[in-house]
C-alpha cells in the first residue's frame, strides 16, 4: 500500500500486537477507517539494509547518479521527482509535519528561502557533518548563509543566476537592462517568473535597490506597484515557471526573467536565445538539500550529501543539469571529463568571471509577517 | 427527403456538412500535435518546439520513471474507484428504475447535484473535510474522491441504459419457480451487464484523466495527470506524449474492437432471424 | 432514508470528532448492513419493501459522506479566521470577512469565470450542433464511427491537450500562420480579438481552450435527443410544404432542446470552475476564480478564503442552473 508513509517501513518503532489489533479492527469501520488500515500496513514490518528517498525537482540529475550512489553503498534509494513548487509542496507536507507525523522523504530540494522557512518551523534536522567530510567542498561563497550558520542544517543542490533571456530575433537588438523589461516595444512580449524573489529581485535592482538590504514589505513595495502597473498595461504577457524558456523559443516571449542554467541548456542548438545578466545586477539563488524531521535515515541522508559533494560525482550532475555547482573543483573534473563537458567548463555562465559575480545580489532574511505581505501582494499581482 | 431539393437547400445541407468535417477538424488538431511530437527530439527539457525526427522515444517510453511510476498510480486508483462505483452506482441505478418508492424523487435530485459542482468545489470541500478530521492525503483519499464523482455518472448511465427494461421477465423467471436473486443473476443481470460496462468504463476513464479534485486531495501521491502538471512548469519530457499517444491508440483499438463484435453480433442476429423466417 | 444520510452529515460535519466519529461509523455501517441482512432473510414483503431503500444504501452513504458532509465543512471554514499564517487548520468564528475579501479583491475573476464559461458555451453549441446533427441524420451506417471519432481525443489527457494547444496557438504557430497567410489576422485585430500579433495568452485563447475542452459534452447530449427524433416527422412537414430551414426551426429544434439544455449545462458548469485552461493558455489579465481556489487553497493556504469563494461559485452556478431550468421549462436534468 503506497501511501507517502511508504519511508517509515524500517524506520518506525514495531507496533505492538495490541496496536495491530486495534487497528486491524476498525478495519469493519468501512471506508472512514481505511487510512488508519493504511497506516498500519504501511507501518509494519522492518528490514535490515537502509532506505533512502529524497524528492527533488524533475529534471534536476543525470540519469547514473541515482543507481550509481545505490549501487556503491548499498542503500535502498528512492528518488522522486515531485518537488515542483516551493509553495504546494509546503501546504502539501504543512499538515502532517506540523502534527509530527512523518513524510516519505527523508531528503528535500527546498529553495533556500523555504528551507530557511522549514527551519524556522523546527522541520529540520542538524546534518551529521563529521560524516559529510566532502562539505568542506562547498563554494566558499555559499559557505555559512545568514540564516544557517555553519550549514548544520542545508547544503546546497544546485545554485544559479536570474537574470534576462531574450531571443534576439524578437528583440531584434541586445538587452541590456532591466528597464527593457518595460519597454513599450515590447508589450505582451515580456515574461516574468512566478518565483518571487528573482521576478522582484531583478526589478528592485533595477529601480536602484540592494536586495540584501530589504527586510520590509515597504522597501519592495515600488518593485510590486511596478511589476502591478505591466501587468494591467498587458506589458507582460505570463508569469512562467520554467516554461519561458519554451515562449522564447516559440517567439512569444521577446525578453523575459529567467534562469542561467535553462538558457544554457538549450545551448549551441538555438542562438537565438540568449542570456545576460543586465547592467543593474542579477539575483543569486540555489535549492537546498534539507533532512526533514522524523526521517530516521541520518546515516544514509550523510552518505548521499558526502557522495554528490564529492567534485567527480557534482561533475557528472552539472555535465547534466547545467546549472552551477555549488562544489569547487568540479570544473576541473568536467575538463577530466571531456568532449560537451570539457566545454562547458569554458562557459562563463556556469563559472562567471569575478567581475560578474560581484554583480550579483541575492535576497537576506524576511521575517516571517513580512514575507506574508510579500506573498500575498505577487499573488494578488500574478492574479491568482 | 421527399421532393426536390431546390439549390438552396442544397447549399445548406452541404454548409451544415461542412461545418461538421471543420468541428471533427478542430477535435483532432491537439491529437495531431500529441502524436507528432511523441517523435519529437526536443534540446531542452520542453518537448515544445521541433527539433527533429526519432524514433528513441517510443522505443524507451517508461525510460522517465517518475512518470511510468504516475501512470501505474493512476491506473490503480482508476481500477480499485471504478469497481466501487460501478458497483454502488448500479445498486442505485436498480433501486431507481425497479421500484417505486417514497424520496425516489430526492433521491434523484441528490444524484444530479455532485454533476452540476464545479470540479473545483468539490475538490476544495472535500479536502476541506479531511483537513479538518486529520486524515492524510494518499491513495486512500483520492478513491474516495474519484468514488464521490464516478457515482453520480454510473447512476445515471445505467438508469438510462436500463430504462426500457423489461421487468416482467424477471417476474416470468419467479413465477417458473426461480428465487429472485437467482432470477436477478440469471435474467436481469446478463441484460443490463452491457449498461453496467459501458458505466465502469466512463467511470474507469473519467478517472484516470481526472485532475482538479485530484489536485486537491492528493497530497504527495502523485497521479499521471498530476505528473504532468508538475512537469509543465519544470519540464515536459517526450515521453508524455508517448504515453498520451499510446493510450490514445489502446482506447481506439478497444472502440473499434467493440464496434467489430456490435457489427458481427448484429449480422449474426440479422442472419439468424432470417433462418428462422424460413 | 433521508433521516440516516442527514445522520451521516452530521457526523461527516463538526458534531462528532475524532475517534468518535469513527465509531459512529461503524456502527451506522453495521446498521446498514444489518438492513441488508434483514431484506435477505426475511419474507418476501419485508424484502420487497426495503430492497429499494437497502440497493440505495451504500452509494447514498458514500455520497452524503463524501459530497455533503464536506459542503457542511466549506460552509464553516468558509467563515472560519486562521490564528497564524500557517494555520492549516482555522477555528469557526464567523468570519464573514472572507466574503468580503472574495469579492472585492476577486471580483475580477469571478466576473471573467461566468463571462468566459458562458461564451465557451456558445461556442460549444454552434460547433457542436451541425456535428450531433449530420452524425445523427446523416450518419448511415457510420454513425457508431463517428461518434467514436468525436470521443477519440478525449481518450488523451485533458492537460497534455491543453498543452498541444500551446504549440498550434504559439505566435508563430500554425494557427496564426493561416490566420497571417489569408487576412484573417486583420479581421481579428478590428474585433480586438488579436493585439500585438499574438491569440496565445488572451481571453480568445482560454476561452478557445474551453471550448474545446467541454465540447464532448455538448455534442453527446443533443445527439442522443436528435437520434431519438423520428425522420418521419420531419418528412410530414416537407410534405406539407414546410421549407427544409421551417422544417428544422419548428420541427427539429423544439425536439433538441432537452439536448441543448443538458449540453450547456455539462459544458457551463465544469467551464466556469476550471483553472487549467487559463494556467495554460492564459496570461495574468485573463485568470478564472478557479485559479484563485486553487492558488489561495493549495499555494497560499488561505483555506477560509478559497472556501468562501469555493460557496459563492457553487451558490451562483446553482441558482443560474434554476432559472435556466424555468426558462427552458424544464427539470429533468440529465
Amino acid at each position: 500500500m503506497g501511501t507517502r508513509k511508504k519511508s517509515s517501513i524500517g524506520q518506525g518503532p514495531a507496533f505492538s500486537r495490541r496496536e495491530f489489533l486495534v487497528r486491524s479492527g476498525l478495519v469493519g469501520a468501512g471506508a472512514l477507517s481505511l487510512p488508519a488500515l493504511l497506516a498500519a500496513c504501511s507501518s509494519s514490518g522492518s528490514s535490515g539494509t537502509k532506505t533512502l528517498s529524497f524528492d527533488n525537482w524533475p529534471e534536476y540529475i543525470d540519469a547514473e547518479t541515482v543507481a550509481a550512489f545505490a549501487a556503491a553503498s548499498g542503500i535502498n534509494f528512492k528518488y522522486t521527482e515531485g518537488f515542483n513548487d516551493n509553495n504546494e509542496y509546503f501546504s502539501k507536507i504543512l499538515p502532517l509535519l506540523s502534527q509530527g507525523k512523518t513524510i516519505e522523504a527523508d531528503i528535500l530540494a527546498p529553495t533556500f528561502w523555504m528551507a530557511q522557512r522549514m527551519l524556522g518551523l523546527g522541520w529540520l534536522q542538524k546534518l551529521d557533518l563529521a560524516k559529510i567530510p566532502n562539505a568542506a567542498n562547498l563554494r566558499s561563497d555559499l559557505k555559512d548563509p545568514a540564516w544557517d550558520k555553519g550549514n548544520q542544517y542545508s547544503l546546497p543542490w544546485q545554485t544559479g543566476v536570474a537574470g534576462l533571456a531574450y531571443n534576439i530575433k524578437a528583440t531584434g537588438r541586445e538587452i541590456t537592462s532591466v528597464e527593457d523589461l518595460f519597454a513599450p516595444e515590447f508589450k505582451g512580449k515580456v515574461g516574468m517568473l512566478t518565483e518571487m524573489r528573482d521576478t522582484l529581485g531583478l526589478v528592485l535592482m533595477g529601480l536602484g535597490k540592494k536586495i540584501d538590504q530589504i527586510s520590509t514589505f515597504d522597501d519592495a513595495a515600488d518593485g510590486f506597484d511596478k511589476i502591478e502597473k505591466a501587468k494591467n498595461d498587458g506589458q507582460i504577457r505570463a508569469f512562467t515557471g520554467n516554461d519561458y524558456i519554451d515562449d522564447l523559443s516559440l517567439g512569444n516571449f521577446a525578453v523575459c526573467v529567467g534562469w542561467s542554467g535553462d538558457v544554457l541548456q538549450l545551448g549551441k542548438d538555438n542562438p537565438d536565445v540568449r542570456f545576460v545578466i543586465p547592467e543593474e545586477g542579477g539575483t543569486s539563488w540555489y535549492d537546498t538539500m534539507v533532512w526533514i524531521k522524523g526521517s530516521q535515515n541520518g546515516d544514509a541522508v550523510a552518505e548521499w550529501m558526502n557522495y554528490v559533494y564529492d567534485p567527480v560525482n557534482a561533475a557528472r550532475i552539472t555535465a547534466e543539469v547545467q546549472y552551477m555547482s555549488p562544489v569547487e573543483g568540479v570544473r576541473d573534473e568536467l575538463v577530466k571529463l571531456g568532449g560537451d563537458a570539457a566545454e562547458l567548463a569554458e562557459n562563463p555562465l556556469l563559472f562567471p568571471d569575478d567581475a560578474t559575480l560581484a554583480r550579483l545580489q541575492s535576497w537576506g532574511s524576511l521575517s516571517e509577517e513580512e514575507e506574508a505581505k510579500f506573498d500575498e501582494r505577487f499573488s494578488s499581482i500574478t492574479g491568482a | 427527403m421527399s421532393g426536390v431539393e431546390s439549390t438552396q437547400q442544397r447549399t445548406g445541407r452541404r454548409l451544415v456538412n461542412v461545418a461538421a468535417v471543420l468541428g471533427l477538424l478542430y477535435l483532432f488538431a491537439p491529437i495531431v500535435v500529441i502524436v507528432v511530437f511523441s517523435f519529437n527530439k526536443p534540446l531542452g527539457k520542453f518537448n515544445i518546439v521541433w527539433q527533429g525526427f526519432t524514433l528513441e522515444n517510443w522505443a524507451s517510453p517508461f525510460s522517465d520513471q517518475a512518470l511510468t511510476d504516475a501512470l501505474f498510480v493512476s491506473l490503480r486508483v482508476a481500477l480499485i474507484s471504478s469497481v466501487i462505483a460501478a458497483v454502488l452506482g448500479t445498486m442505485i441505478a436498480l433501486s431507481l428504475s425497479r421500484y417505486r418508492f417514497k424520496g425516489s424523487g430526492a433521491v434523484n435530485l441528490f444524484l444530479v447535484l455532485p454533476l452540476t459542482s464545479p470540479e473545483v468545489v468539490l475538490g476544495s470541500s472535500l479536502a476541506t473535510l479531511f483537513l479538518s478530521r486529520g486524515v492524510d492525503f494518499g491513495y486512500t483519499t483520492v478513491i474516495i474522491a474519484h468514488v464521490m464523482f464516478q457515482i453520480s455518472f454510473v447512476a445515471v448511465t445505467v438508469r438510462a441504459r436500463i430504462r426500457g427494461f423489461d421487468w416482467t421477465l424477471e417476474q416470468a423467471a419467479m413465477d417458473l419457480g426461480a428465487s429472485p436473486q437467482r432470477a436477478f443473476w440469471r435474467i436481469t443481470f446478463p441484460l443490463i451487464l452491457p449498461g453496467i460496462l459501458a458505466a465502469w468504463l466512463l467511470s474507469f476513464a473519467l478517472s484516470i484523466d481526472d485532475f482538479i479534485i485530484t489536485f486537491f486531495n492528493a497530497g504527495s501521491l502523485v497521479t499521471f495527470p498530476l505528473q504532468i502538471f508538475g512537469a509543465s512548469r519544470v519540464a515536459i519530457p517526450p515521453q508524455i506524449n508517448v504515453l498520451a499517444s499510446m493510450l490514445l491508440f489502446l482506447s481506439i483499438a478497444l472502440m473499434v474492437g467493440a464496434l467489430l463484435i456490435e457489427s458481427r453480433r448484429q449480422r449474426m442476429i440479422a442472419s439468424g432471424a432470417l433462418k428462422r423466417k424460413k | 432514508m433521508l433521516v440516516l444520510a442527514a445522520g451521516i452529515v452530521a457526523v461527516g460535519a463538526e458534531w462528532v470528532t475524532g475517534n468518535a466519529s469513527l465509531i459512529v461509523s461503524a456502527v451506522m455501517l453495521v446498521a446498514v448492513v444489518t438492513i441488508i441482512w434483514t431484506a435477505f432473510v426475511g419474507g418476501l414483503d419485508t424484502r420487497r419493501a426495503l430492497a429499494p431503500y437497502g440497493l440505495l444504501k451504500p452509494g447514498i452513504l458514500w455520497l452524503s459522506l463524501f459530497f455533503l458532509a464536506p459542503l457542511w465543512s466549506m460552509l464553516q471554514m468558509s467563515l472560519s479566521s486562521k490564528q497564524n499564517r500557517f494555520d492549516f487548520f482555522p477555528s469557526f468564528s464567523w468570519e464573514w470577512g472572507n466574503y468580503t475579501t472574495a469579492f472585492s479583491d476577486y471580483g475580477a475573476q469571478f466576473g471573467r469565470s461566468f463571462l468566459y464559461a458562458a461564451i465557451a458555451t456558445l461556442f460549444t453549441l454552434l460547433i457542436g450542433y451541425p456535428l450531433a446533427y449530420v452524425i445523427a441524420f446523416r450518419g448511415g451506417k457510420y454513425k457508431a464511427v463517428l461518434l467514436g471519432l468525436v470521443a477519440v481525443p478525449f481518450f488523451t489527457s485533458y492537460l497534455i491537450r491543453t498543452l498541444a494547444w500551446q504549440n498550434l496557438l504559439a505566435d508563430s504557430g500554425p494557427v496564426m500562420s493561416v490566420f497571417n497567410a489569408t487576412g484573417f489576422t486583420t479581421v481579428l485585430e478590428a474585433l480586438g480579438i488579436i493585439t500585438n500579433g499574438q491569440i496565445m495568452n488572451t481571453p480568445a485563447s482560454v476561452i478557445g481552450g474551453l471550448t474545446y475542452n467541454f465540447l464532448p459534452f455538448m455534442i453527446l447530449p443533443i445527439y442522443v435527443s436528435l437520434e431519438k427524433i423520428d425522420v418521419r416527422l420531419v418528412d410530414a412537414a416537407m410534405d406539407l410544404y414546410s421549407s427544409a430551414s421551417a422544417a428544422f426551426r419548428r420541427v427539429v429544434l423544439p425536439l433538441s432542446l432537452p439536448g441543448v439544455f443538458a449540453g450547456s449545462l455539462l459544458v457551463f458548469i465544469p467551464a466556469a470552475g476550471d483553472f487549467v485552461n487559463a494556467q495554460f493558455l492564459g496570461s495574468p489579465n485573463t485568470t478564472m476564480i478557479g485559479n484563485v481556489i486553487q492558488d489561495q487553497f493549495l499555494r497560499q493556504l488561505n483555506f477560509p478564503v478559497a472556501s468562501a469563494m469555493s460557496f459563492v461559485l457553487m451558490a451562483i452556478i446553482t441558482v443560474s442552473v434554476l432559472i435556466y431550468a424555468k426558462i427552458m421549462g424544464t427539470d429533468d436534468l440529465v
